[in-house]
């Protein structure tokens, strides 16, 4: 009974919110768990439920899953917007479950904070878990990345559903090994590209191997620890791969699996990763191959991951980086651009970006291709800048503005393009303030 | 051309939070000034270091399973460090590493490794895992008679105990331990803290204070170094002391 009363409740609380103007958010999940905290094994669901989780790359793909889907025809449920903890994941079943709990969907697609992988589904039901990657993520917030990979570990222990891994992340493919009785573990790998390397050339972890504590040998690395690995002692590192992608071609946006050349907006490796794990839940779930090709050609997430904008007539692309990987990859598409450009680097450290900024001494910064300056704006506006100053670029040519209207003043008197990065709750107010200006 | 040797230890495992920072600090200001500066890397599987053969050890902070890796590492070397901190090299040791300069170091599980023994003090984690002692933080140390504020942060659970000769006073945060009046453990040729990751960033007097320490010792005569423009750490220093100490 108190199940139904808390549905209803929650739905009243969502139409007087709506009348507001009000999305939700987090808000009403956090009503249901208050009132019941067992409200997730209420849900009647009768389709499949995918998740993604990973430090980086979880809203791009799953807002790339449900539109692939969506476009295949089907009716998927999802958090789009990016909820992704226990009490977000509930609002999106809550918004769209009838009063007895029944969701009506065919397929239901979430993207999960790392560490409520756990959480949310030790009873709630799950089909297919995809993990991308896991990387350093605001230490004084997370704590140590070895201690999430054990958690999702030790649930992976009893799961027997579709698990979709990056063999090339030696901290995700490890999550295989789990549970030796699942039989639907699924592997994916893309090919070395262009500009990977044979040393890490930006901070990483799988350095050791997590069975045998054996030092990995790489053969290359793509970015960051994502590369083509293998343990010297034990042989971790082989496994068979499901999907893989070859014929890597940033310039004309392209790779090739099967056979099939897949083309996607984006130009950046981090992205082809992204859409070879949709590839693989795709394939899975047995979704025309037409239907994928075209939804890849034309998704796009307009939020802030690699979205390109025109502003006073000087095209800058805003990249999100929350933490070091994210800013690495981001100065990697920079550097593969050979035009002059400017750099506009917002860092704040509110308490959802992390308070400790340690971890832009980890962004590589040497030896920037062909940027003339570089603007720094945010709460931390200065300790980028000294970083930046540090790495060896001229300390004249960077230009730090605690507020936003001045940066953005001097990043547009030039007329070269533009790469703006911005970190998490920079991003926002950073896209918002370069649509103003641009008026 | 006068020059400084720095040992960098274990960089592929204590490097959690951009610790290498410090080294680049030290590099560009010295290099700015016209100084050399060579940088020596040692991690497992390496060729044994002499580390009296260095002006400057440095070692940051690591992940608790991969500290643990590499103490039984360190500690062949424990007579050879204890002679170069006597000869007065000098050492820069953060987090971890401080740690694992002392007597032992007592985990949340109640497991102990034993430190290097160098230096007296012992560090004993909270059985709370959760409680650690994070956030920003200031203290004041005396660098040659002349007091500064190091601006810092710091992520520890274990808390050190018998520091007999502290790096500061703190001014805001926890220092050693929970609420600590002190923080780190100060030598004229030891600096060894929480204050993790790009420490000397911010704090331009302390790393300049090294550098004129290690080229004087080096070099047996005074060196009067010439200011740098830190125009953006002083803007830094004064936006940052003004939003923790006055808050």
């Amino acid at each position: 009974m108190i199940n139904y009363l808390t549905i209803f409740f929650i739905k009243i609380l969502n139409i007087i919110l709506k009348l507001f103007g009000k999305n939700g958010g987090n808000i009403l999940g956090k009503m249901a768990l208050k009132f019941n905290k067992n409200i997730f094994s209420h849900f009647k669901v009768n389709c499949p439920v995918i998740a993604v989780t990973a430090t980086n790359g979880k809203t791009s793909t799953n807002n790339c899953i449900k539109y692939t889907l969506s476009n295949a025809g089907f009716k998927v449920v999802s958090n789009v917007e990016g909820n992704n903890m226990d009490t977000g994941i509930l609002s999106t079943l809550l918004k769209n479950c009838t009063i007895s709990g029944k969701i009506k969907a065919d397929f239901l697609c979430f993207e999960v904070d790392e560490s409520y992988v756990p959480i949310i589904f030790k009873s709630f039901r799950l089909d297919a878990l995809i993990v991308l990657n896991f990387f350093r993520d605001q230490l004084d917030r997370n704590g140590e990345v070895e201690t999430l990979i054990l958690k999702i570990y030790d649930f992976l222990k009893t799961y027997n559903g579709n698990l979709i891994l990056n063999n090339d992340d030696p901290n995700v493919s490890r999550l295989g090994k789990a549970n030796p009785n699942n039989k639907k573990v699924y592997y994916f790998s893309v090919e070395k590209y262009k500009y990977a390397t044979e040393t890490m050339k930006e901070a990483g972890e799988g350095k050791f191997c997590p069975f045998c504590k054996t030092k990995l040998v790489y053969e290359y690395y793509q970015y960051s620890h994502i590369g083509k690995f293998k343990c010297p002692n034990c042989g971790y590192g082989d496994n068979k791969i499901y999907k893989y992608a070859y014929n890597i071609n940033l310039e004309k946006r392209c790779f090739d699996v099967d056979g099939i050349t897949y083309s996607i907006p984006g130009n950046n490796i981090y992205t082809i990763y992204n859409h070879l794990a949709v590839l693989a839940v795709c394939s899975l779930y047995n979704i025309d191959t037409e239907i994928v090709l075209k939804s890849f050609k034309d998704f796009s997430l307009n939020n802030g991951r690699s979205e390109e904008m025109l502003i006073k007539n000087c095209k800058s692309i805003i990249n999100l980086a929350k933490n070091p990987t994210g800013a690495n990859v981001s100065i990697r598409m920079l550097n593969e651009n050979e035009t002059k450009k400017d750099m506009l680097f917002v860092l704040n450290d509110n308490l959802a970006d992390g308070k400790d900024v340690s971890w832009i001494w980890d962004i590589n910064f040497d030896k920037l291709n062909n940027v003339d300056r570089i603007v720094t704006s945010g709460t931390r506006a200065y300790d980028i800048a000294i970083r930046i100053k540090t790495a060896g670029f001229d300390e004249n040519k960077i230009f730090p503005f605690l507020d936003m209207e001045s940066a953005l003043e001097k990043l547009y008197e030039t007329s070269n393009i533009k790469y703006i990065i911005a970190n998490y709750t920079a991003l926002q107010p950073t896209r918002a303030a370069l649509k103003k200006f641009n008026n | 051309m006068e020059s400084l040797k720095i040992l960098y230890l274990y960089p592929d495992i204590l490097e959690l939070y951009g610790d290498y920072g410090n080294i680049q600090v030290l590099k560009y200001r010295l290099e700015k000034r016209n100084f050399i500066c060579t940088i020596d890397r040692y991690s497992i599987g390496d060729d044994a270091p002499n580390f009296q053969d260095y002006d400057i050890v440095f070692a940051g902070g690591g992940a608790d399973n991969e500290q643990s890796i590499l103490a039984t590492d360190l500690i062949k070397y424990k007579e050879n460090i204890k002679l170069a901190v006597k000869s007065g090299t000098f050492f820069l040791l953060i987090c971890g590493a401080y740690q694992l300069f002392g007597k032992y170091y007592k985990d949340s599980n109640g497991n102990t490794t034993p430190g290097l023994e160098i230096f007296p003090y012992y560090t004993a984690s909270n059985p709370d895992k959760k409680k650690r002692c994070i956030g920003n933080i200031v203290i004041e140390a005396t660098l040659n008679e002349k007091k500064t504020k190091v601006i810092g942060f710091e992520n520890h659970g274990g808390q050190t105990f018998d520091v007999f000769s502290p790096f500061g006073n703190v001014l805001c945060g926890n220092g050693n331990k929970f609420g600590d009046k002190y923080e780190g453990f100060f030598l004229d040729n030891v600096i060894a803290t929480y204050l993790h990751g790009p420490l000397l960033s911010k704090n331009p007097d302390v790393a300049d204070y090294i550098i004129k320490y290690c080229l004087e010792r080096k070099y047996n005569r005074e060196f009067k170094l010439q200011d740098l423009n830190d125009e953006f750490e002083n803007l830094c220093r004064k936006q940052l002391l003004d939003k923790f100490l006055n808050k």
